[in-house]
């Protein structure tokens, strides 16, 4: 039985990306499926709070500092049937920087983890371990929001999970000439992606088809979270043009999840959203994102058969 | 492979398929302009002011093109016989004509090649 493993990042904070995988856990879950939620926002973990649990043990901290050895041991039940969760650890100093040794032990270990579908809530910003985390995932879901702050980081987020494919692709086939051109640009700063891209290509052909092998199986998902209008609904199918064009990476955006003043209250007395209110507009938008996934065509093609999702809802 | 602005196709531009009818161009265009627009939300920190601007004109350019049923016949025309140098793997033209494009200059090389055939056999054919 295969394992789905998703990921929801991006660059900014509070564009709602704990509210996404715990709506996305939870919707999965009523669909019967055994779902898995890993805080990993190593820097500043809450996803429990969002399901209306207390933090405690054991949670992944215990697992990274080696009081449990299997990471599957860490997974608690919550209330609702059907989705486990591996808190993260309020022992944040010891976590938070982990080292790589740790990291390749931890993705090992999710890959192992008997669920079907496994979510990885990252944290802001983009260290190398949320890159990491990002890119094993598939399917990786950027969130975010309207705004030009929370666009800006997306870009610079999918532009350093880029730079972090290439680089990964350029060790694997021993490409340091490439290599050391990237980290000189970058060090410069003075192009964008694309006028780096093309000064590649021009420079040598062959450079243009490194780039795009290592870019083609990187196809990252994008959500919209807190929409207030349907310029705004345009906003993510302009988005995906605009990475599809100037980043070369397949954006699929999976729809945009209306605002809803509503998640606050719900918030506040530890109920999730998705569950009080299973008919607002937000979380109906929650499921038309993960149906969206689960029926395009390039998601099926390269998702065994076995885990496709059922039909209907 | 990787594409510079000018080389982008007027259907890549306007991200449409090239069988998408005068409605879905106009559709195209409009959400075309507003994605480039000065101060567009998605363009934002990705796209710099120059690239902007040389878009918004191949854009304009994309669309008085398209709309004409004469002009955009031409065009098309003109791409299929270009197409012929495009990368079979060029990540813009994955979804549209790529077989029909193929097929279209193979056709032509083709038929070329029978009517060369036959231009050196006419001479022959009338001197005897």
């Amino acid at each position: 039985m295969g394992t789905r493993i998703w990921a929801v990042g991006g660059g900014k904070g509070g564009t709602g990306k704990s509210f996404v995988s715990s709506s996305l856990g939870l919707h999965l879950a009523s669909l019967e499926r055994d779902v898995l939620l890993i805080d990993a926002d190593l820097g500043g973990p809450n996803l429990h709070t969002l399901l209306g649990m207390k933090n405690g043990h054991p949670d992944l901290g215990d697992f990274l500092t080696n009081k449990i050895s299997v990471l599957e041991e860490a997974a608690v039940e919550t209330p609702f049937p059907g989705l486990r969760i591996i808190r993260g650890s309020e022992n944040i100093l010891f976590i938070a920087n982990l080292n790589h040794y740790r990291k390749l032990r931890l993705l090992r270990q999710i890959r192992q983890i008997k669920a079907q579908d496994i979510i990885l809530d990252l944290g802001t910003g983009s260290s190398f371990n949320t890159l990491d985390f990002f890119l094993s995932a598939d399917p990786g879901v950027v969130v975010a929001t309207p705004e030009p702050t929370a666009i800006e980081n997306s870009y610079l987020f999918l532009k350093s999970c880029i730079m972090r494919v290439l680089k990964l692709y350029m060790d694997h086939y021993k490409i340091p000439d490439l290599h050391q051109k990237m980290l000189d640009q970058i060090e410069k700063n003075s192009q964008s992606l694309y006028g780096f891209f093309r000064s590649l290509v021009d420079a040598d052909r062959a450079y243009g088809t490194i780039l795009y092998r290592a870019l083609r199986n990187f196809r990252p998902c994008l959500i919209l979270n807190k929409v207030r209008d349907e310029r705004d609904v345009h906003l993510g199918r302009a988005m995906a043009d605009v990475a599809r064009k100037y980043l070369l990476i397949d954006l699929h955006f999976l729809g945009a999840i209306p605002y809803d003043g509503r998640v606050h209250e719900s918030l506040r007395s530890l109920r999730p959203f998705f569950v009080s209110h299973k008919d607002s507009a937000a979380a109906k938008s929650v499921r038309e994102a993960a149906e969206e996934l689960a029926y395009s065509v390039e998601f099926s093609h390269r998702t065994p058969s076995e885990i496709r999702f059922p039909e209907g809802r | 492979m990787i594409k510079k602005i000018e080389d982008w196709n007027y259907y890549e531009l306007l991200n449409v398929e090239r069988t998408a009818s005068r409605e879905e161009i106009w559709e195209a265009y409009q959400a075309a302009l507003s994605t480039y627009h000065p101060g567009s939300l998605a363009a934002y920190s990705l796209v710099t002011e120059e690239e902007r601007r040389l878009i918004v004109e191949r854009i304009q350019e994309a669309y008085q093109t398209l709309r004409d049923p004469e002009k955009k016949k031409a065009y098309d025309l003109a791409l299929l016989k270009r197409s012929f140098y495009y990368s079979p793997k060029a990540p813009f033209r994955k979804s549209v004509g790529k077989v029909e494009i193929e097929e279209a200059s193979q056709k032509r090389g083709f038929r070329d090649k029978v009517r060369r055939l036959f231009r050196r056999k006419k001479p022959g054919g009338e001197a005897p």
